[in-house]
C-alpha cells in the first residue's frame, strides 16, 4: 500500500518542476530572436503600429514585470493568446481538442511498445542464446537506431502504398464524422456506440502507433531480457523451482514482478519521447495534432502556442512519472523508503 | 531573544545567499557588457534571461535529485560505477545554480527601475 505521505511528497516536488520548466520556456523564447509585435502586425506595418502593438500586448514593461504575469497567467491555467495561428483565440482552447490527438497517439505507440516489447523480452531471456534470442536483440537493436522520419514513409511505401491494408493519413475513414467528446477518437467512437468507425479509427491509429512505438518496444525488451535474466538467477527463483513449482508459474509469479521494477522505470520516461516523436510522426501521417501544430507555431513565431505546448507536454510527462513513481512503489515497496 | 535556526535550513540557506551574491556580482558585470555592445534595455532583458536559464534549471536540477536522487545512487552502487556522485552534492550545487541565477534576475531586475 502506497502511503498518503509519500504521494503527497511528491506532488509538492511538482511544484519546483514545473516553476522551472515555466522559466526555462519564459527563458529560451526571451533569447530567442524576432519580435512577436512585428509578427503580428506583419512585415509591411509601420513603426507606429508594431510600437502600438508592443504596448497592448506588455512587451514593454520591465523583463521582470513580463516574468512575473507569464507565472501569475500560468497560476489562472491562462497561456494567452495565438498571435498567429488562430489570431487571439485562447492557447489553452487550441490545445483543447489538438492535445488528445496526440496522446491518443503516444498512449496506442506505448501500448504497442509494451504489448510487443515484454513478451519479446521474457522470450528472449528465457531461450538466451538461441535464435530466438539473437533475432529479437536484432530487432531490438534496429529499433532503436531507426529514426521516426525514416520508419515512417518507409512503413506507408509499404503497408498502405504498395499493400493497401493501411490508409496514409487522417484519423477516421472519410465516411465517419469524428466525434468531439473526449477529443480521443476510439474513446469518443466507443461511448457513442459507433463500433465501424471505432474500428476505422484503430484502422487509422494502427500505422503511425507502429511508428512511434518502435523505438519503445525496442528498449522496452532489451529492458526486460536483461532485467529477467538478473533475476532468474535468484536464490529465491532457485528456491521456488527446488520446492516443486513449475518453471513457468515461478517465471510468471516470482520473476516477472520483480524484473518489471526497471521496466516501468524506463515506461515512464519513455512516454517523453513518445511525445517529442509525435512530432514527427504527425508531420509524416498528417495527424492534426499538437505535434503537427507545434511545428507550424515555431515556423510562424507564434510563441504563446509553443509555450503552452511546451508547457503542457512538461505537465503531461511529469505526471507519467509521478504515476510510475507511484507503481514502481507498489511493486516494490521498499522504495518508498 | 534569539532566533535559532536549525541546520538544515541554516546551511542551504546560507549557500543560496552565497551564490546569489555571485550571481549579483555576475549579473552586474554582464549588465555592463552586454550595454557595450547595444542598448541597456536589451542587455537587461538578456541577463535577465541567461539568470532565469540558470534559475529553471537549477530548480529542475534540484527537484529531479530530490525525485530520483536515491534510486541513482542505488543504481550506482548496483552497477559499481564508482562515479562519486551522490544525491546531497547534487542537491546542495543545484542550491548554488538556484542562488546564482537568482543573484542575476535580481541585479537586472533592479538595475531596470527607472527606465
Amino acid at each position: 500500500m502506497i502511503s498518503k505521505r509519500y504521494i503527497v511528497k511528491r506532488l509538492l516536488l511538482l511544484i519546483p518542476v514545473l516553476l522551472g520548466v515555466a522559466t526555462l520556456v519564459f527563458s529560451i523564447l526571451q533569447l530567442s530572436p524576432g519580435n512577436p509585435a512585428r509578427v503580428i502586425a506583419g512585415e509591411r506595418a509601420s513603426e507606429a503600429a508594431v510600437r502600438e502593438i508592443e504596448r497592448r500586448l506588455g512587451l514593454n514593461d520591465p523583463i521582470w514585470v513580463q516574468y512575473g504575469r507569464f507565472l501569475w497567467d500560468l497560476l489562472h491555467l491562462d497561456l494567452g493568446e495565438s498571435y498567429v495561428y488562430r489570431r487571439g483565440q485562447p492557447v489553452a482552447g487550441l490545445l483543447r481538442w489538438k492535445f488528445p490527438i496526440t496522446m491518443e497517439l503516444a498512449v496506442f505507440g506505448q501500448l504497442a511498445g509494451i504489448l510487443f516489447g515484454i513478451p519479446i523480452g521474457i522470450i528472449s531471456a528465457v531461450k538466451q542464446d538461441s535464435l530466438t534470442d539473437h533475432l529479437s536483440r536484432f530487432g531490438a537493436l534496429t529499433g532503436i537506431s531507426v529514426p521516426i522520419f525514416w520508419s515512417g514513409p518507409l512503413l506507408i511505401l509499404l503497408f498502405s502504398v504498395t499493400l493497401g491494408w493501411f490508409p496514409t493519413s487522417t484519423r477516421i475513414g472519410s465516411e465517419y464524422t469524428a466525434p468531439q467528446v473526449t477529443g480521443l477518437l476510439t474513446v469518443d467512437t466507443l461511448l457513442l456506440g459507433q463500433y465501424e468507425a471505432f474500428i476505422s479509427a484503430v484502422h487509422h491509429l494502427f500505422l503511425p502507433s507502429l511508428v512511434i512505438g518502435v523505438y519503445s518496444m525496442a528498449l522496452i525488451s532489451r529492458m526486460m531480457r536483461s532485467s529477467m535474466l538478473e533475476v532468474i538467477r535468484k536464490d529465491y527463483i532457485r528456491t521456488a523451482r527446488a520446492k516443486g513449482q513449475g518453471a513457468k508459474i515461478t517465471l510468471m509469479k516470482h520473476g516477472f514482478r520483480n524484473a518489471l521494477i526497471p521496466v516501468v522505470t524506463v515506461i515512464g520516461i519513455q512516454f517523453g519521447s513518445l511525445l517529442g516523436g509525435a512530432v514527427l510522426t504527425e508531420t509524416v501521417f498528417a495527424i492534426p495534432g499538437v505535434g503537427k501544430l507545434l511545428v507550424t507555431v515555431i515556423q510562424d513565431g507564434d510563441y504563446p502556442v509553443v509555450q503552452g505546448i511546451v508547457l503542457v507536454f512538461a505537465v503531461v510527462f511529469t505526471l507519467v512519472n509521478l504515476l510510475v513513481d507511484l507503481t514502481y512503489s507498489y511493486l516494490d515497496p521498499r522504495i518508498e523508503q | 531573544m534569539s532566533l535559532s535556526v536549525p541546520d538544515q535550513i541554516r546551511a542551504p540557506g546560507r549557500r543560496l545567499v552565497t551564490a546569489a551574491l555571485a550571481g549579483a556580482i555576475a549579473g552586474g558585470v554582464a549588465v555592463a557588457v552586454f550595454t557595450i555592445d547595444g542598448d541597456f534595455r536589451t542587455a537587461t532583458e538578456q541577463v535577465f534571461s541567461l539568470g532565469a536559464l540558470a534559475f529553471g534549471l537549477g530548480l529542475l536540477g534540484w527537484s529531479g535529485s530530490v525525485m530520483a536522487g536515491t534510486g541513482i545512487e542505488n543504481m550506482q552502487r548496483y552497477m559499481k560505477t564508482r562515479s562519486n556522485w551522490t544525491e546531497a552534492d547534487s542537491r546542495r550545487a543545484m542550491t548554488r545554480l538556484i542562488g546564482f541565477g537568482l543573484g542575476v534576475m535580481l541585479v537586472a531586475s533592479v538595475s531596470t527601475v527607472g527606465l
